[in-house]
């Protein structure tokens, strides 16, 4: 599928599974390449690719502190993401339990007993 | 706009009541004032309300923490008592929509059909199915790119993710 590219692609950037993966390991704590390769058996190429994509798209971010260089998540960037991710699941859901309280009331108490 | 069949997201739920009152609750503001929020302590309150087909609405949520969301209704079909049709959108208070701009490829309308079907005469499935309209390529690929139901990766780390982006 060819697609335009885009500058800022960020939905682009986490619908990759392996890049979800690295997110959800460099929540836990901030890691290096050689880390992420240990723990997910990929190829150092492999890990420092997609890391490579997520920090154009400011998801993570890179601090060096001697030779190493460790990642680690943006949660400025990622929250408004996350929100949107939870809006159909969450949002609505959770308005149906609502709902569903409601419903339950109005046939005991009545409509018109409501307030 | 993509030519990718788009798979709607979906949440399947039954409720204890006629498919009339169900169907009424969703589309009658004497009952929509009651429950339309996404937790107990919110208020919720109608501004406008047609809801008939070509319709629209404008209502404010107070979250419990004071915050007012407003969001703006646009009904493209109203079946008594089997089938709702809408685009919702936040909006501020003249029910100006509020562009989604800093979050980019997101889908500019996403639209919600609602199914009501009877199970018993005081039982009620109601299937909602959540999809972009008429998305371009990049919004598709965002909105697949949200989902947990649905592709690989979001499951279990998605909520962890939740919670620490709530945490902090």
């Amino acid at each position: 599928m060819s697609r335009l590219k885009t500058t800022h692609d960020v939905f682009s950037a986490i619908g990759e599974p392996k890049r979800r993966l690295l997110i959800e390991q460099l929540v836990i704590k901030e890691m290096t390449v050689n880390e992420l390769v240990d723990i997910f058996d990929w190829s150092q190429p492999t890990v420092s690719k997609h890391l490579g994509v997520l920090k154009k798209v400011k998801i993570v971010s890179e601090r060096k502190e001697g030779r190493f260089r460790y990642y680690r998540i943006q949660p400025d960037e990622l929250r408004p993401i996350q929100e949107w991710m939870h809006q159909f699941e969450k949002y609505w859901g959770s308005t149906m339990d609502q709902l569903d309280n409601y419903l339950n009331q109005i046939q005991v108490k009545g409509i018109d007993s409501e307030h | 706009m993509s030519t990718d069949k788009i798979i709607a997201s979906k949440i399947i739920r039954e409720f204890n009541a006629p498919r009339q009152l169900v169907f009424d609750a969703w589309t009658q503001t004497k009952h929509l004032k009651n429950w339309m929020f996404p937790m107990v302590g919110c208020k919720c309150e109608f501004v406008s309300a047609n809801i008939i087909d070509g319709g629209t609405s404008l209502h404010k949520v107070t979250m419990p923490n004071g915050h007012e969301m407003w969001l703006y209704t646009k009904y493209e079909e109203v079946l008594s008592p089997e089938k709702l049709v809408f685009l919702q959108y936040f909006s501020n208070e003249n029910g100006d929509i509020v562009s989604m701009d800093h979050i980019p490829n997101w889908p500019k309308d996403m639209l919600a059909s609602l199914f009501f079907e009877e199970v018993s005469s005081n039982k009620t499935k109601l299937t909602f199915l959540w999809e972009p309209r008429n998305p371009t390529e990049e919004e598709l690929k965002a909105f697949e790119a949200t989902r947990s139901d649905h592709g690989n990766g979001w499951g279990a780390g998605m909520e962890q993710l939740h919670c620490y982006l709530e945490s902090l």
